[in-house]
């Protein structure tokens, strides 16, 4: 009788688990790959307002939607026409200067992307991405 | 009890089975574009296992630079097909993972959305580092040094360094292996804010030698205007620029081994 009750007590567990297992494969492809950015490079659109005009701002979004609409004073560096735009943007910037990257939303990487070059590449300091985007600057902007 | 636990465990896989409907073969596809590929395109192919037709609600990639394009808005049971993503190297190096979201009309949302990756490893050609030297301004006038390796994949023998701008003084050094380099930098005068960019030019390919920057600035002292006028909200994008201006040759500055 006890024999029963343990052998139906881990029945029952390997069927709980069978869920959990199916999930793990069914969204083995959904795994996130993207790295999170760790929190002294990201600024909140508040915090890098209040730096005015020791901040310098890169848009890392497409062209298209850069001429769209952008934070104002923005610079346009993405990585469709790096070699292009950089030369563009390193002119306007100072070693004093915090750099404040954005792209569309929480989600996209060009930000991250534009700020990993920008740092390893040119070398720059203080070198931050926005949280939240473009979309985030807008909300705060309405 | 047995019966009970067959029958609800039978149910769950018979739910699975009915809702697994758009099969991927492949859900992550890695690319490995030559150095002189403009893009990668990588081919989503997919089978409608079900027994009810498959309606392709929206396609969307996680980036601008990757477009997306499917056969067919309609998979019926049986049919194949497939989602090309083509992907726009542009300027990009190193790793690239993008995601192309699919969203179908399956009653399940988890089997209604499928998320596909791609990677692709773009060959780096030149390791410059750093592509950016400054002074600043009333700097003493000292050389700065710049190092120039070519990667296993891109095996150039010579470069050559020009400069549009009578501001700097540069030099190339050979390395101390066979594709390594490094340029030295001097300004001529610091006293006042100036910018230009080195054209650093390979030997590879041969058919199409490819051309790399290296920008030089002397900044603005702390809290001086900018040097250039930063573009205005809603003004067109600086897309149109054009790259540095390849300048003349300076004899000085090229130099070829």
């Amino acid at each position: 009788m006890k024999l029963r009750a343990v052998r139906e007590g881990l029945l029952l567990v390997a069927l709980a688990c069978l869920p959990a297992i199916g999930e793990g494969i069914y969204f083995r492809s959904k795994i996130s790959w993207q790295s999170s950015i760790p929190a002294s490079e990201l600024v909140t659109v508040d915090r890098a307002r209040a730096w005015g005009d020791a901040a310098i701002w890169v848009d890392a979004r497409p062209d298209e939607e850069f001429a769209r609409d952008h934070v104002p004073g923005a610079f346009s560096v993405n990585e469709d026409h790096w070699n292009e735009l950089l030369p563009q943007f390193l002119p306007n910037w100072s070693p004093e200067k915090k750099v404040v990257v954005y792209c569309s939303a929480e989600s996209c990487n060009a930000a991250r992307d534009v700020a990993k070059r920008l740092r390893d590449e040119a070398q720059l300091k203080d070198v931050f991405v926005l949280q939240g985007g473009w979309e985030e600057w807008l909300k705060k902007s309405r | 009890m047995k019966t009970r636990i067959l029958t609800f465990t039978s149910s769950i896989f018979l739910c699975v089975a009915a809702r697994a409907e758009l099969k991927w073969e492949q859900s992550t596809i890695d690319l490995h574009p030559s150095v002189s590929d403009k893009a990668a395109v990588a081919h989503f192919k997919y089978q409608n296992t079900g027994t009810t037709p498959v309606h392709f609600k929206s396609v969307k990639a996680s980036c601008g630079c990757t477009t997306t394009q499917t056969q067919k808005e309609v998979v019926n049971p049986g049919e194949k097909g497939e989602i090309v993503a083509t992907f726009t190297i542009g300027d990009r190096t190193g790793q690239q993972i993008k995601t192309v979201t699919v969203q179908t009309d399956d009653p399940n949302p988890t089997q209604a959305t499928s998320i596909l990756t791609l990677k692709a490893t773009i060959p780096q050609s030149l390791d410059i580092k750093p592509t950016f030297v400054y002074w600043q301004s009333g700097e003493e006038l000292k050389p700065k040094k710049i190092s120039i390796k070519a990667t296993k994949d891109f095996p150039a023998k010579n470069i050559t360094v020009k400069s549009n701008s009578q501001n700097f003084e540069s030099k190339v050094e050979p390395g101390s292996a066979s594709g390594e380099w490094t340029i030295e930098v001097t300004p001529k005068d610091t006293s006042h804010p100036f910018g230009t960019a080195l054209l650093v030019q390979t030997d590879y390919p041969k058919e199409a030698p490819k051309s790399f920057y290296v920008n030089l600035q002397v900044t603005n002292p702390p809290g001086a205007p900018p040097a250039l006028k930063p573009n205005v909200p809603n003004a067109p994008a600086v897309k149109a620029a054009t790259p540095p201006a390849i300048p003349k040759v300076s004899p000085s500055a090229g130099v070829e081994r």
